[in-house]
């Protein structure tokens, strides 16, 4: 249903993202994870058309049979709040303040062309169907006499109000204590339809998705199921993220790895965590592609023969194993893989 | 008044004038990009020259050489009443001519910077001293009376804009440069107060006034050794915006007569004097405009340009007031 | 989770109450303060109507006359209490009432006011709006160089500049003079025309910077993004929630500024030799006409006042937060 390409982002000149590509089936829950900065955010803007001015995205991304990167505003316009729909971090900005909470619900149903009187009904049927208390006194409450989790709520009402395929949750829960937080993500399991969801959260991703894509560096670094990622990880990103993530009580943030991610524009050439990697060689300095590997696989972890020499620019040529960059299975992009 | 609004009259009057500001930087301020998470962009440096700061500190600079040039050396006497150089056209030593009394136009603009410059310190400098620490007195004890009793006077002061004060001191000492000058000042006292208030209220939050009040330092030391050297830089540029309103105030008084006297030169007499003429040598009508539009331009621009020269917790508190 | 109790109006009423008594007092005191400063400073009225060779007899009558031999304090209630009941007294130079005379021209200073802040917003509005639009290419930076100048123009200047323009120049327009509205709009329009672009002009350069910067703050707002994940356009979205959010602090500032324009009128009535308030004040001093000046000033101070008040007020009813 969802379909990307080669989607690469830049400002400035400076690539943020570089050359993402996976697809989403419908129904589909995937999650999406990566230290701050990884370009998550980026990722799911692009998609929606959102991106900060300055910010530019290429490449391909479809959305059923509708493109969605280089189209005009005009015609992303009637996809968006429509067929697919986004739920951002931070709830207590994310509202109008000066509009009642009602209208704001109806405005996304009107502004898809229904009539007025029958958006604000619905809209408090939707109210209702996010749990929130007394929806009829709430809708003509303005957005600051909510709760930041009451917000959140609203702001997953709008985004469902027409029936999206798509869901896109940009770590929505992040802003949120901890016991609103397990109502919201049970809620939105419950009522997303396809779920593309950006989190920081390793546990939050293993109860609600079925796939995972591991993101650093504006790279997809490591995707695939979720069981077998989580159970084990190839790349040595992943692998430090789980590792790390073993020693915190869940529900905190993403522990960070050894060393900080680089400012955009400042990572590594060849693998973009060579500079954090305890496993880095010569080798990584070439950038190695996203692949799965053959299940006769000789050796993971040994580098091939014929890798190049250290310094010896030939990407692409010595991959491990065939490009399959869209594809469901288990899929990473590293020289030295964990068993 | 309401806190709110407090709040966004800070905003709007540290600054003066809202301009181009280095907030506008794509998707910076942005709710899913903080600052202090690590990886993110460098935060980028404070102290970068920019145009705007250059622009306005010629201007000024310009001003102020000619204001001290005017002390060793005019091309004449800029008093000398001289009929047979009346309305003299520009030329022969008279670079831009000559007005009325045949006074040299040239030489009357190099002492009118020195007016403009000496009312501009002398009423900024009131300003400040009197309002810097009213605020921060306001602004280290929010909740007290005092505070209160200092922010409602402030109001009440900020109903007497410069030229009633000017009007009322002059229609009962006389108008004069010394009256103009305490007017503009007093009357520049309220914005002072809330900028250093609402910089001090921030101020008083970070860690290390925290860290000295729980070691037992007390308020007036607080106040000289953490304070006053953290709200330097707002006081700074609202001292150079002010400047630029306390030129146009003078101007303003000479032009109704309750400034500078003659025969001490001044850009907004000169520009009264020149409206009568206005029909036959509109010439003299130009420069002292033209001269305080420069000046005030020059620390407009000098204010925008400190502000983000001197950046970033200035811009913190222009965008939380 | 308690639902919020979304009661609309009701509850701006004790505010509307706290900022009423607000006003009175600071008008009070106000009062007090041009009293003080005007009524007991050096020079006896009396004195100065009788000149140096009066004897100190006719001095004394005439004090009782003027009343200024009773002590401050009852001065001070006779002259406010007058006030609240619109009378200011009778001139110790003139003999006139101040009172009508201040409402004569009250209304001439009202219209310049009034004229020249509705130019100021139609420049400012659009044009600032634009320029925050379009901040990314030359045109709007444009706008803002032109503003930032356009502020460092005093309104007089800007009243002598357009004077040569339309009056030396096109001769299209009278330099100065007034003509009151009943003797013919045409004329009365003529007249006011170039007072009224003097002061717009500079105030709307000054507004436009504060307009496109609160509407630039607004469009980096995460809300005018929820807005277009909605799917609305950005101009869309600019309109139907970007532009109330920013009118918010623009409208302070427009609360500041027409005190300011209050003040340039003054200015620019001198300019164009307009019989409003400030042309009053102006020969109320050069006649040393104390009480007629103490009366404008404090009609002036009580307006920057009312005008505040009204901000305040408007700011409530914009901003559903404070109420
Ligand atoms: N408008 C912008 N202009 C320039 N760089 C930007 C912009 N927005 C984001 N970036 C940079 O792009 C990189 C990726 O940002 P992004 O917001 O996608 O990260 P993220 O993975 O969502 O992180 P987080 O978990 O903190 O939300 C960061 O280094 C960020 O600094
Ligand atoms: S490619 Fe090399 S540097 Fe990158 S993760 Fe694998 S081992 Fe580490
Ligand atoms: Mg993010």
């Amino acid at each position: 249903m969802l379909k990307v390409e080669g989607l690469t982002v830049r400002a400035d000149g400076v690539e943020l993202v570089h050359d993402v590509s996976f697809s989403l089936a419908p129904g589909e829950r995937v999650g999406l994870i990566g230290e701050s900065g990884s370009g998550k955010s980026l990722t799911a803007l692009s998609l929606m058309g959102l991106l900060p001015e300055g910010v530019t995205a290429t490449g391909r991304a479809r959305l059923g049979g509708d493109d969605l990167l280089g189209v005009p505003e005009s015609r992303l316009k009637g996809l968006r709040g429509s067929r697919m729909s986004m739920v951002f971090q931070e709830p207590m900005t994310a509202l109008n303040p000066l509009m009642r909470v009602g209208a704001q619900v109806a405005e996304v149903m009107t502004l898809h062309g229904r009539p007025r009187g029958e958006a604000r009904e619905r809209a408090v049927e939707l109210l209702d169907r996010v749990r929130l208390p007394e929806p009829a006194r709430l809708a003509r409450a303005y957005p600051h006499q909510l709760s930041g989790g009451q917000r959140q709520r609203v702001m997953l009402a709008i985004a469902l109000a027409n029936g999206p395929g798509l869901l896109i949750c940009d770590e929505p829960t992040t802003a949120l204590d901890v016991t609103v937080q397990k109502q919201m993500l049970d809620l939105i399991s419950e009522v997303a339809p396809a779920l593309l969801f950006i989190t920081h959260d390793l546990a939050v991703v293993a109860s609600m998705c079925e796939r995972v894509l591991v993101m650093y560096g504006g790279r997809v670094v490591e995707s695939g199921p979720l069981r077998e990622v989580f159970t084990r990880p190839r790349h040595r990103y992943t692998q430090g993220l789980l590792a790390a993530s073993r020693l915190t009580p869940r529900g905190t943030r993403l522990p960070v790895i050894e060393g900080s991610v680089p400012a955009a524009g400042h990572f590594p050439g060849g693998c973009v965590f060579r500079n954090r990697c305890p496993h880095a060689t010569p080798t990584c300095e070439t950038e190695p592609q996203l692949t799965e590997p053959q299940l006769t696989d000789p050796a993971p972890g040994d580098p091939a023969p014929g890798d190049p020499a250290p310094g010896d620019p030939a990407p692409g040529e010595p991959t491990p194993g065939e490009p399959t960059p869209t594809g469901d299975r288990h899929a990473f992009a590293c020289w030295h893989p964990a068993e | 008044m309401t806190g709110r609004k407090a709040r966004w009259m800070t905003r709007w009057t540290t600054g003066g004038r809202p301009g181009d500001r280095p907030g506008e930087q794509p998707g910076e301020g942005r709710g899913d990009l903080p600052d202090d998470r690590p990886g993110r962009r460098p935060g980028r440096p404070g102290g970068r020259l920019n145009a705007g700061l250059l622009a306005g500190g010629a201007l000024v600079g310009l001003v102020a050489l000619a204001a001290v040039a005017s002390f060793f050396w005019t091309p004449h006497d800029p008093t000398l009443v001289d009929a047979a150089q009346r309305l003299r056209e520009p030329g022969g030593g008279y670079l831009l001519g000559a007005d009325k009394f045949g006074r040299d136009t040239f030489s009357q603009l190099m002492v009118g910077a020195r007016t403009t410059l000496y009312v501009g310190v002398v009423a900024v400098g009131i300003a400040a001293v009197l309002g810097a620490p009213l605020g921060v007195i306001a602004g280290m004890t929010p909740r007290g009376w005092l505070s209160e009793l200092i922010m409602r006077v402030n109001d009440l002061v900020f109903a007497f804009p410069a030229l009633l004060l000017a009007v009322m001191l002059g229609a009962v000492y006389g108008p004069g440069t010394l009256t103009a000058m305490i007017a503009i000042g007093v009357a520049t006292v309220p914005a002072f107060a809330r900028v250093a208030r609402a910089a001090t209220l921030q101020v008083m939050v970070t860690d290390y006034i925290l860290a000295a009040r729980a070691a037992g330092r007390r308020r007036p030391a607080i106040a000289v050794r953490h304070v006053l050297p953290n709200i330097a830089s707002v006081l700074i540029v609202q001292a150079s915006v002010s400047f630029a309103i306390a030129i146009l105030a003078e101007a303003a008084l000479s032009f109704l007569g309750f400034g500078t006297r003659p025969p001490i030169p001044s850009w907004g007499r000169m520009l009264q004097e020149s409206q009568e003429l206005l029909f036959s040598t509109p010439r003299l009508a130009l420069w002292p405009g033209l001269a305080i539009a420069l000046a005030v331009l020059g620390f407009n621009l000098l204010g925008d340009g400190l502000r983000d020269f001197l950046d970033p917790r200035l811009r913190r508190i222009r965008a939380e007031g | 989770m308690t639902p919020p109790n979304p009661g609309p109006a009701g509850a701006a009423a004790p505010y509307l109450v706290k900022r009423v008594a607000v006003l009175l007092a600071s008008t009070a005191v106000a009062a007090v303060a041009v009293f003080a400063f005007m009524a007991l400073l050096p020079g006896d009225p009396a004195e100065i109507a009788l000149g140096v060779n009066a004897t100190p007899e006719a001095v004394a009558e005439l004090r009782r006359q003027f009343g200024t031999d009773r002590p401050p304090a009852v001065r001070f209630l006779d002259w406010f209490g007058g006030l609240l009941q619109g009378d200011f007294g009778t001139s110790y130079v003139t003999s006139a009432p101040i009172g009508p005379q201040i409402a004569d021209r009250l209304g001439v200073t009202v219209v310049l006011v009034a004229g020249g802040m509705a130019v100021a917003l139609a420049l400012a509005v659009p044009l600032g709006t634009f320029a925050a639009v379009h901040h990314r290419n030359p045109l709007g930076a444009a706008i803002s160089a032109v503003s930032q100048i356009g502020i460092a123009v005093p309104a007089f200047l800007a009243g002598i500049l357009l004077v040569f323009v339309f009056a030396v120049r096109a001769q299209a327009l009278p330099s100065g003079g007034y003509v009151p509205l009943a003797d013919g709009p045409g004329e009365w329009l003529r007249h006011l025309l170039m007072p009224w672009l003097s002061l717009g002009l500079v105030q709307g350069a000054v507004l436009t910077r504060y307009v496109r910067s609160a509407v630039l703050d607004v469009m980096r707002e995460d809300y005018l993004r929820t807005a277009r994940a909605k799917g609305r356009g950005s101009t869309g979205a600019l309109w139907r929630h970007g532009l109330r959010n920013a009118s918010i602090p623009v409208v302070t500032v427009l609360g500041l500024q027409l005190a300011t324009l209050l003040i340039g009128a003054v200015v620019v009535e001198r300019v164009f030799v307009l019989p409003g308030l400030g042309d009053l004040l102006l020969s109320g001093v050069a006649g040393r006409d104390l009480l007629l000046v103490q009366g404008v000033v404090m009609v002036l101070v009580a307006a920057v006042l009312l005008i505040n008040f009204v901000v305040d007020v408007a700011y409530h009813l914009l901003d559903p937060r404070l109420r």
